[in-house]
């Protein structure tokens, strides 16, 4: 990348471009999150189950996000191996109230870092621990420890607690994201 | 633990103190918030302390104390009410108690039995001091003798197991005053859909008694739609069908007999009969797989045919299906006494999952938010949930299937005119054709018998079993002719006694034959050893036929010999070339 380009993101006269993959299980929240990003026009009031996936766009400090909003039902979740080429980072939501299937969201993380095409790259990973307001919900550092985040030393992760009604905790994730993908984009 | 591939661990709670059993177990969205709840009617100690609590997730979320020990917990849709949440039946004793949103709403009597007259009067008579507590004892325990324990009240039941005079008199004293009533248990429970096959359509009640009764019973009114009777008590019940429409129930009784019940039918059709008493019945598609306490795997068909039957290694402790929609399999798991459950595809073993305890009940189903969960209670208390991964599959890997011969059709030809005349005929003279088949086969045997007896008293048989001479003899001839040799072997089969004084003759037609040596004298015979006297015989006939030769073995001057061989002689070669 040349000085000039450098100068002219700096300045932030172009953006850029990223793509993310939002996956988790079902009912952890995905479509609640991204749908905290969309403009207040563009908002849904009612968050329905999403079937196959949904594409969603948002910005967030001058890098445009595009957000593959995947079903986290089960008999979707081999979609979800589709995308693993063509993105730029990953968006894990756990219901950390649902400490039923944490065992299953780290079945599904297990086999998703353990996939060719995620396992030798440095893709940045953000996990939220989302619905942080259920009183049942255990703290993000249980959250941590139940999917056997310590385990990832090749990738950059971080995980933060969220509540993606009201929005808690989201920009500050998103932030960290998009400081990791504006890393690897000035490579 | 060792850890299986194709589940995963969900909850482990060694501590739950949960005592049941798998008919006390039933998972349901009793909220309507898409998240399936576990309901458990715990035992308590097994005398006090019953409760019936509700597991959402991982927590306990409420409990309710019953009055009686559980026998089943079933949930059904009673109404058309939104949100379509169902009702909790819980079955106790006599009564069915209904909850619905986790609150008491109803309860269900079973009707009472008869009382006995006689037990009856002796009951009035004590309530007005007719009769002392001895003499009402004295005339219980004879009615029990003629009418048997369970044809008696409880209070009878109660009062004749009284140990003593004045815990007797006291049971007496407390209970004279009330009227008695004769009640039945229910022994288990099951559900009906009534007109509508869909998951949440309304369900009848189908309950099992100990008066070995089968009822079902109407989801609003709660009156008892249906009354059917069985030869036995029932255990175990596997509903399918519409109540309206048609249904099928087959019951597992305690008497190891499977009867069926269609609609329209008041008494239990004798279906299948087990080798022993079942531990579990369960129904998928049109097949019935029974667990036997005789660590057996049973499958029969809807007739009662049986298909299989595998023996199992151990003892099993309870059953349960596995639906996998997602697969679209229906598996069986088998919890047995050495900590282990195993599943079944059929009658092959897929897979095996190691508890730290023994599984004393089960329930598959949707669990919160997950499909294929499988919840274990162990039998010191502990809780275990296991998820079943989504990458899961049960092939069939062995190949101990029936094997390749098994498969080919057999060339069976078509039956003749001839063959069916000749069924016909046998079909309709068995009895003559069996006559004289006997007749004949008596014949031969006297004629055997008699000729046996012969050979015996002239000694004509080539081996001597007398007490004092057992000799074996075996004679050859060797050659072509005209000349041949004759080879006679005689042994001593006495352990120790030899043989002294013997002699081998040779006896034929002078015509026929000339003998070299038609007497040779044997040395002594040493048990054991094998004697070998030979000697020259010439064809003289010049007519070209062979004749019989016989040797005699004589002792001393005996005029009976010991052994006789008969040798038929071979046709001499020149001749037949001649």
């Amino acid at each position: 990348m040349g000085v000039f380009d450098k100068l002219v993101f700096a300045l932030g006269l172009k953006k850029r471009e990223a793509s993310v993959l939002v996956i988790g299980l079902d009912n952890s929240g995905k479509s609640t999150m991204l749908n905290h990003f969309k403009s207040e026009d563009q908002k849904s009031t009612e968050i329905v189950p999403t079937v196959g996936f949904n594409v969603e766009k948002f910005k967030a400090r001058n890098v445009g996000f595009t957000a593959f909003d995947m079903s986290g039902q089960g008999r979707y979740r081999s979609l979800w191996e589709h995308y693993y080429h063509d993105c730029q980072g990953v968006i894990f939501v756990v219901d950390s109230s649902d400490k039923l299937r944490l065992v299953v969201a780290k079945d599904e993380l297990d086999m998703f870092l353990q996939h060719p095409e995620i396992r030798t790259r440095r893709l940045p990973i953000l996990f939220f621990a989302n619905k942080m307001d259920v009183r049942e919900a255990v703290s993000s550092v249980k959250v941590s420890a139940a999917l056997g985040l310590e385990r990832i030393t090749n990738k950059p992760w971080h995980i933060t607690a969220s509540n993606a009604i009201t929005g808690d905790g989201l920009h500050e994730g998103v932030e960290w994201l998009t400081n990791q993908i504006k890393e690897n984009l000035n490579k | 633990m060792a850890d299986n591939e194709r589940w995963l661990t969900a909850h482990h709670d060694p501590l739950a103190a949960l005592y049941t059993f798998s008919s006390c177990m039933a998972l349901a969205d009793l909220h309507g918030d898409g998240e399936a709840k576990l309901i458990i009617a715990d035992l308590g100690t097994g005398a006090y302390n019953m409760k019936l609590k509700v597991y959402k997730g991982t927590n306990l979320m409420s409990e309710n104390t019953l009055i009686d020990l559980p026998t089943g917990v079933i949930t059904f849709h009673m109404d058309t009410t939104e949100p379509r949440v169902p009702a909790v039946a819980v079955a106790s004793g006599s009564y069915i108690y209904i909850y619905k949103n986790l609150r008491p709403y109803f309860k269900f009597t079973l009707p009472t039995l008869e009382v006995n007259p006689a037990e009856f009067d002796a009951w009035g008579q004590a309530r007005d001091d007719l009769l002392d507590v001895s003499m009402l004892y004295e005339i219980l325990d004879s009615l029990r003798q003629e009418v048997g324990e369970c044809g008696l009240t409880t209070r009878s039941q109660r009062f004749l197991m009284c140990p003593d005079h004045t815990s007797q008199t006291a049971f007496l004293d407390q209970h004279k005053g009330f009227i008695l009533k004769r009640q039945t248990v229910v022994t288990c429970v099951s559900t009906l859909k009534k007109s509508h096959s869909e998951d949440d359509a309304i369900s009848c009640l189908v309950l099992g008694t100990e008066s070995a009764n089968i009822f079902i019973l109407d989801p609003e009114a709660f009156t008892i739609l249906n009354s059917m009777s069985l030869p036995s008590v029932p255990v175990f019940l596997s509903v399918t069908g519409l109540y309206d429409v048609e249904y099928r129930i087959i019951v597992a009784c305690r008497n190891g007999q499977i009867y069926t019940l269609k609609r329209g039918t008041k008494i239990g059709r004798p279906t299948a009969e087990l080798t022993s008493q079942p531990v579990g019945l369960i129904r998928r598609d049109k097949t019935v797989i029974v667990a036997t306490m005789d660590h057996h795997l049973h499958s029969f068909n809807n007739k009662g045919k049986r298909l299989w039957c595998i023996k199992l290694p151990g003892a099993v402790l309870c059953l349960e299906c596995l639906e996998l929609r997602t697969l679209s399999l229906t598996l069986v798991a088998l919890a047995l006494a050495d900590n282990r459950v195993l599943i079944y595809r059929d009658k092959h073993l897929v897979d095996t999952i190691h508890t730290e305890d023994r599984v004393s009940a089960m329930r598959f189903g949707r669990f919160g938010r997950e499909d294929n969960t499988l919840v274990l209670v162990l039998k010191g208390g502990g809780l275990v949930v296991k998820i079943l991964k989504r990458t899961a599959r049960f092939d069939i890997q062995d190949a101990d299937g029936p094997s390749q011969g098994q498969v080919v059709k057999l060339n069976i030809p078509k039956k003749t005119k001839l063959f069916v005349d000749q069924t016909m005929r046998e079909r309709e003279n068995c009895v003559l054709m069996h006559r004289v088949f006997q007749h004949d086969l008596y014949r031969l045997r006297l004629s055997t018998a008699r000729s046996y007896v012969q050979a015996l008293e002239t000694s004509s048989n080539p081996i001597s079993l007398s007490q004092t001479e057992p000799l074996k003899l075996s004679a050859q001839v060797l050659g072509l002719g005209p000349t041949f040799k004759l080879r006679v072997e005689l042994q001593n089969t006495s352990p120790s006694c030899p043989s002294l004084h013997l002699a081998v003759i040779f006896h034929c037609d002078d015509r026929v034959y000339s003998v070299n040596k038609s007497y040779i004298q044997i040395p002594i015979l040493v048990p054991g050893i094998i004697h070998v006297a030979e000697t020259l015989l010439t064809c003289v006939s010049e007519l070209g036929i062979s004749d019989t030769v016989r040797v005699f073995v004589v002792k001393g001057k005996s005029s009976r010999p010991l052994l006789t061989a008969v040798i038929n002689m071979p046709v001499a070669e020149v001749f037949m070339a001649a």
